[in-house]
């Protein structure tokens, strides 16, 4: 573990790949000196002239980073232009990532581009020769992630697309809803609204389940108070990403998203 | 025995360690959480401005091997959400100070009295925001007009009303005029302006290019601050900047503190600092024969 004010060290990290995984979707392989990410860490990424923002690694192997990236904003566009050669500027790995180690076998459930943290998770407990099973939920066949990757990784593979242009018609939710029962754990990462029914999923059944949930992270250390979960004052930079189900319980999440300066808006 | 309670003014506090404005004092949420896991004497809220600030773009923080430099960008919802804030909070005894910032005399003494009208136990005032313009270090080190929003607060207030001052050469002047204008305590000294450039990307990494570096980089200067102000001012003084572990406040007591505040040190340590920060101080006092912390506090002075 390197001392936490070095992970504040602004570290350049080349670019050596980019690969488009799907549509609107790339991922950029960054070759960097940051430590070894936890899958469901983050760390922030600055592109000078832009913003600086989180996102949390779909790998890491021997200095080489895996960012997958949706273009959602200006930042994200731009570093949808990059190419080999140029590079980016990286602080991190930061907060509480997948706990790997619970026993017995694990059900990771993907929205969209929230199956970045977990197929870098399914790398990892494949290596632990842990039994797992993903299931990828996204808007259309041209939109989901990962699936030829997870089958390398020999973990049984279900797929749900709203229009049913591959796999089941519906969510991923409908999908998780029928296997988690089968699952010591549940690992997932997407949209809110998702992520609620499967935290209220979980917790009905007993199922241990850990989420990694999104909110406004500035500083990525704890002080600035952007991502604070009223009322528990839990900070997604630095408590989380990663929660339990017990631990969103009876918070903000699933119900509205606290950003800066303190405006409340509810989850669609 | 030791005993570790103190008094700022009015203020009665557990222990002598403040939380300092700026970190996990924006919303109710965290203030409850730091009362609730630590032995906080009491807690300074983020400063609060006239209209809702979203803060500045990121990057907002850049690391020095000296500390931390950040410009958050005063981001809070504005002074009218200290109703809801105010209302949530579960004191249990620790007392809420609101930080407010400013631009006029005006809106400090309405933004005051509305805290203290919603529950506030004492406001701070922060002439010495290192990096929003119009918002601080530009007020601080005019005495003249330090003065001006002292008086102006402290004549529509009955809670305490401490002044903080950042570091600029005139802060014993401008320590004196608030006190004269009837400013109960002093909270010194505010982060100091930086910038940090990255050597590959060619650039200052805060989008807001200037900020202010806190940490071990400026404990010695808070110190000599600190130090300075007891031997000009008789209203207690809040030492702040670069207190990483009870060392440094024990420090604070000796140069002329009553009260000790740390922010950054919480970024790298976790809450738990807090608790072991007191508990040092605590076994130190044991050790060394000490009942009470005013009877460290200015002892460097000693003839």
């Amino acid at each position: 573990m390197k001392m936490f004010l070095e992970t504040l060290k602004m570290c350049k990290a080349e670019i050596v790949k980019v690969v488009k995984e799907a549509e609107g979707i790339k991922s950029l392989l960054l070759e960097t000196s940051i430590e070894k990410p936890i899958p469901g860490q983050f760390v922030m990424v600055w592109v000078p002239g832009f913003e600086e923002i989180p996102i949390s690694p779909s790998m890491y192997e021997r200095n080489v980073l895996r960012l997958t990236v949706a273009t959602v904003g200006e930042t994200t566009r731009k570093i949808h232009s990059l190419k080999p050669g140029e590079r980016l500027f990286i602080r991190g790995p930061y907060g509480r990532g997948f706990n790997l180690d619970e026993k017995g076998n694990f059900l990771l459930i993907a929205g969209g581009y929230g199956a970045a943290p977990i197929i870098y998770a399914l790398h990892e407990l494949r290596k632990k020769g842990k039994n797992v099973a993903y299931i990828i939920g996204a808007r259309s066949k041209d939109k989901l992630l990962f699936v030829s990757e997870a089958r390398k990784f020999n973990a049984e593979v279900y797929i749900a697309t709203d229009d049913g242009s591959l796999g089941f018609k519906g969510s991923a939710v409908e999908v998780a809803e029928k296997l988690i029962a089968k699952y010591d754990n549940v690992l997932a990462c997407g949209p809110e609204r998702m992520l609620y029914k499967i935290m209220l999923k979980c917790l009905e059944l007993g199922v241990k389940c850990q989420i990694s949930i999104e909110r406004y992270i500035k500083c990525g250390i704890g002080i600035c108070g952007s991502c604070v979960l009223d009322p528990k004052g839990l900070r997604v930079c630095s408590d989380g990403p990663v929660f339990y189900a017990e631990e969103l319980a009876n918070t903000e999440f699933g119900k509205y998203y606290t950003y800066p300066p303190g405006i409340k808006k509810p989850i669609e | 025995m030791v005993n570790l309670k103190v008094s700022i003014s009015k203020l009665k506090l557990k222990t002598p360690i403040l939380l300092a404005s700026g970190v996990l004092g924006s919303s109710y949420s965290t203030i409850n959480r730091v009362i609730r896991e630590t032995r906080i004497g009491a807690i300074v809220t983020k400063s609060f401005t006239w209209e809702p600030r979203v803060g500045y773009n990121t990057p907002i923080v850049a690391y020095t091997k000296a500390g931390i430099v950040n410009a958050v960008g005063l981001t809070n919802p504005g002074y009218r959400a200290l109703k809801e804030i105010l209302g949530n909070i579960v004191k249990n005894d620790v007392p809420i100070v609101v930080s407010i910032a400013a631009s006029t005399s005006k809106e400090y003494a309405e933004i005051a009295s509305f805290a203290e009208e919603n529950g506030a136990d004492a406001v701070e005032l922060n002439l010495s925001c290192p990096h929003v313009k119009g918002h601080g270090l530009e007020i601080g080190q005019d005495p003249e007009y330090v003065g001006k929003i002292v008086h102006e607060v402290r004549s529509v207030l009955k809670i305490p009303v401490i002044v903080k001052l950042g570091l600029t050469d005139r802060i014993v002047d401008s320590a004196l005029k608030a006190e004269k204008a009837g400013a109960d305590a002093v909270s010194a000294i505010n982060s100091i302006r930086s910038v940090v450039i990255d050597v590959y990307a060619r650039k200052p990494i805060l989008s807001n290019i200037y900020g202010g570096l806190s940490g071990p980089a400026i404990h010695p200067i808070a110190v000599r601050v600190v130090f300075d102000l007891y031997k000009n001012i008789e209203i207690p003084i809040i030492g702040i900047g670069g207190v990483t572990d009870w060392v440094d406040a024990v420090e604070f007591f000796l140069a002329g503190a009553s009260a000790v505040a740390i922010a950054s040190v919480i970024a790298i340590k976790g809450l738990k600092v807090i608790d072991e920060i007191i508990k040092g101080i605590e076994e130190y006092m044991d050790k060394e024969g000490f009942q009470k912390i005013s009877e460290l506090v200015g002892l460097a002075h000693g003839n």
